[in-house]
């Protein structure tokens, strides 16, 4: 008995002692994480609640829920909204089926040529996205794009179309180009996830009868639920968070056609230094992803 | 209870990392990043994509102080300056500096190197964490109507007071007063923005006939008939009002301003008066005009891009720094060789009101009397210098904002050019009318003002609308 206890004491000790080296392991990444998310967190949901502004000696009045309720009466932020959601819902939908359609096809490809695949897909990943913008605006272009020098060349346009300059087109331009830079991460996932479905399981199925959609929606597709799961939050965020093209392409414009809430936050914050408004749209967008996010959850959990 | 616990960690532990998400704003590979445009000052030198910062010391400069009036001066300021010129380019400011430090060889000044993309991005970041530079240098739209507005800078009234300052043509000394009495900027440099033409297309269309060469001005009615001639001529696109952000936005409403020769603001620069008869008018006959784009895709620096090779046959975003940019190619050349000819904005009565861009020195209130007292010393040295000033203008690649420096570029490649400028295009600069309360929201306005124009929006009701939410910008 005394034996015993003294074991458990030990092994108590060393569990104490491997939980102290975890956490110290953790602790660099820890503070990192306090201090550039959960502190700029706070701040934010804290400043929302105040008119703050630049200026010396400028105190931040406090007015409860006034730039709250002010959103709902801005026809910007409304639009903005809006545009953010049409991008979300187009965006994630088609960046997933995409991804999953080419993963199914080339996973089972062998060395270079699957490698090939992934190179092509993910290689506007790792691009700049600056560099990414710039060539599509080239492509884009009014006068000398080459959307509009093969479209009048193959008699399908008529005059030059201003792409990024017509209410009708420039939001579909900027969903085109995120899903561009959208589909390498998935594709590569997806191919791992479809790789490690196991393979006895997909034999038996066939030894069942099962055809190809049977072992796909049966068998792999409750498999890769995890990946698929983490993809659309993913995205979803990514999709939300859209903010480097709109400022590099066309600023919300034209006639706010463009506008996020993200490139919105940004322009009432760094432009207009209505810090308290901008943090208030924060708020509100991470509620709308975590909702959004936990639907996910919900819905691939009943899956 | 300790499952609850965990769930409710868990679910905080979420809502923080979703949240953080929209607080910290994008991730790492979504930056801003450079947008290739010019703002209100076309810089004569490419954009530079990052701040670079470096040190020229004081104690290190070569020749010794002169006289003792600087030796007992010991601080250590930090310079941040916008691309104004040669102002951005680091050799050009280094050779600056240690003229200033052979003066004043205690005074240790640190530059950092803005850009017209991510520069008030900065500034205002700095601002906000407590580290603002002693001194910044751009125009009184940022240094007066905005950081000076809301208390941040030092009054530089005693700069004024001096024999220099006193010289200081009226108008600049004018934009460089704030509301309450007190300049927040000691001017250096400026120029007139005006239009430009390509000759060779002109020529092609028999346009150019319209054009006073003598004087570079031309008529509001013989403007029209000359891109009714370009247009004629096959050439589609003659100009582009472009409107996809503020970047150059002083050509467009310099063009719109002079066409029937109205204003943009009142005189007092109080409030937005754009929504007058004859700016509508103006604006009907251009979105009319044949040729005349409403582009939302372009900006400014764009634009130039546009003319330069050869897509446009006129700038509106053009200046004297344009006309002598060699970057491409010959000075005063589009990329094909074709002879850029600099205009006036076209005018009904003769008198043509340029967008001035006067560029000059601010001091951030940083509460450190020392560094104050050697930043001014610094604004000093540079401006007021007899031995120095003409060095330091040249820097700009502008013009003197007094009119006893004269010959500046005399015996330089750009003489001529800059000789022609100074004598027909900044006797013609108008009110410098940027200082007026909301600027930063009223030019928003006006670009978007331009793209529901450009989209088809009823001009009266769309001018009405941009005057409206200007005023209350300036009214907040």
């Amino acid at each position: 008995m005394a034996k015993s206890s003294v074991a458990t004491g030990r092994s108590k000790a060393l569990v104490r002692r491997e939980t102290r080296s975890a956490y110290l392991f953790l602790l660099p990444n820890l503070i990192f994480f306090v201090g550039f998310v959960v502190i700029p967190m706070i701040l934010c949901v804290y400043t929302s609640f105040f008119d703050s502004t630049m200026g010396k000696d400028v105190e931040d009045v406090f007015i409860g829920l006034k730039n709250y309720t002010e959103l709902w009466q801005d026809p910007i932020f409304l639009r903005a909204l809006k545009n953010t959601f049409v991008i979300v819902l187009v965006s994630v939908p088609a960046v997933c089926i995409f991804s999953l359609w080419v993963s199914a096809l080339i996973y089972r490809m062998k060395g270079v040529v699957l490698s090939t695949f992934r190179c092509v897909f993910y290689l506007p990943v790792v691009t700049g996205s600056v560099a990414v913008t710039v060539v599509w605006k080239w492509m884009f272009n009014n006068y000398y794009g080459i959307f509009n020098y093969v479209g009048k060349g193959l008699g399908v346009v008529e005059n030059n179309i201003n792409w990024l300059g017509d209410e009708r087109f420039a939001l579909w331009c900027i969903i085109l180009i995120l899903f561009t830079t959208s589909v390498g991460q998935p594709i590569v996932l997806y191919v791992s996830a479809l790789g490690n479905v196991d393979t006895s399981l997909v034999e038996a199925s066939e030894v069942d009868g099962a055809n190809n959609i049977q072992k796909f929606w049966k068998i792999k597709w409750p498999l890769i639920m995890p990946t698929t799961l983490y993809i659309l939050v993913i995205t979803t965020i990514n999709s939300f968070q859209c903010f480097a093209l709109i400022q590099l392409l066309t600023s919300g414009g034209p006639n706010h056609s463009t506008d996020t809430v993200m490139y919105y936050i940004y322009y009432s914050a760094f432009k207009l230094y209505r810090y308290g408004y901008g943090n208030a749209m924060g708020v509100v967008l991470a509620i709308f992803i975590a909702l959004l996010s936990a639907v996910q959850f919900k819905l691939a959990k009943e899956k | 209870m300790k499952k609850t616990m965990k769930k409710l960690a868990a679910l905080g532990l979420s809502l923080t990392m979703m949240m953080s998400l929209a607080a910290c704003g994008n991730s790492a590979s979504e930056q801003p990043a450079a947008e290739p445009e010019a703002e209100e000052t076309p810089a004569e030198t490419p954009e530079e994509e990052a701040p670079a910062e470096e040190t020229t010391e004081g104690a290190e400069a070569e020749a010794p102080a002169e006289d003792g009036a600087g030796a007992d001066l010991n601080a250590s300021i930090t310079l941040w300056t916008y691309p104004i010129g040669n102002w951005g380019d680091s050799a050009t400011v280094d050779s600056l500096i240690a003229s200033f430090n052979a003066k004043y060889p205690g005074v240790t000044v640190t530059v950092e190197y803005l850009d017209y993309t991510n520069g008030d991005d900065q500034v205002n970041t700095a601002i906000e964490g407590g580290q603002a530079p002693d001194i910044v240098m751009e125009g009184p739209e940022r240094l007066v109507a905005n950081w000076g507005a809301r208390g941040l800078m030092v009054d530089l009234s005693d700069l004024f007071a001096t024999e220099a300052g006193g010289e200081i043509y009226d108008s600049v000394e004018s934009a460089c007063k704030a509301a309450d009495g007190a300049y927040y900027e000691y001017p250096l440099c400026m120029v007139a923005h005006c239009m430009a033409i390509n000759q060779t297309m002109f020529e092609a269309a028999d346009a150019m006939q319209y054009l006073d060469l003598e004087t570079h001005t031309w008529t509001t009615e013989n403007f029209m008939k000359a891109v009714q001639a370009v247009y004629d001529s096959g050439q589609q696109n003659v100009a582009a009002i472009y409107c996809s952000g503020q970047g150059g936005d002083q050509g467009t409403r310099a063009l719109i301003n002079n066409l029937y020769s109205s204003t943009f603001t009142n005189a007092e620069h109080t409030e937005y008066t754009a929504n007058t008869p004859e700016n509508i008018k103006a604006l009907e006959e251009l979105y009319a005009q044949a040729g005349i784009n409403f582009d939302a895709s372009i900006n400014g620096g764009e634009e130039i891009t546009l003319f330069r090779n050869g897509t446009l046959a006129m700038s509106l975003c053009w200046n004297a720094a344009q006309q002598t940019n060699a970057d491409n190619g010959e000075a005063g050349k589009t990329n094909n060789g074709d002879t850029i000819i600099p205009m006036l904005f076209p005018s009904d009565d003769g008198k043509t009101e340029l967008c001035g861009g006067i560029w000059g020195f601010g001091i951030f209130d940083n509460g450190d009397q020392a560094k104050i007292d050697a930043a001014k010393t610094f604004i000093d040295f540079i401006c007021n210098d007899a031995d120095q000033v003409n060095e330091s203008v040249k820097a700009s690649t502008y013009f003197p904002v007094r009119p006893t420096l004269t010959g500046i570029y005399d015996g330089t490649d750009t003489a001529d050019v800059m000789n022609t400028f100074s004598t027909h295009f900044m006797p013609s600069m108008g009110d410098y009318y940027q200082v007026v309360p909301g600027w930063a929201e009223a030019r928003t306005e006006w670009w978007n003002m331009l793209q529901r124009i450009g989209t088809g929006g009823d001009v009266a009701t769309e001018v009405e609308t941009f005057v409206t939410n200007a005023n209350a910008a300036a009214a907040k």
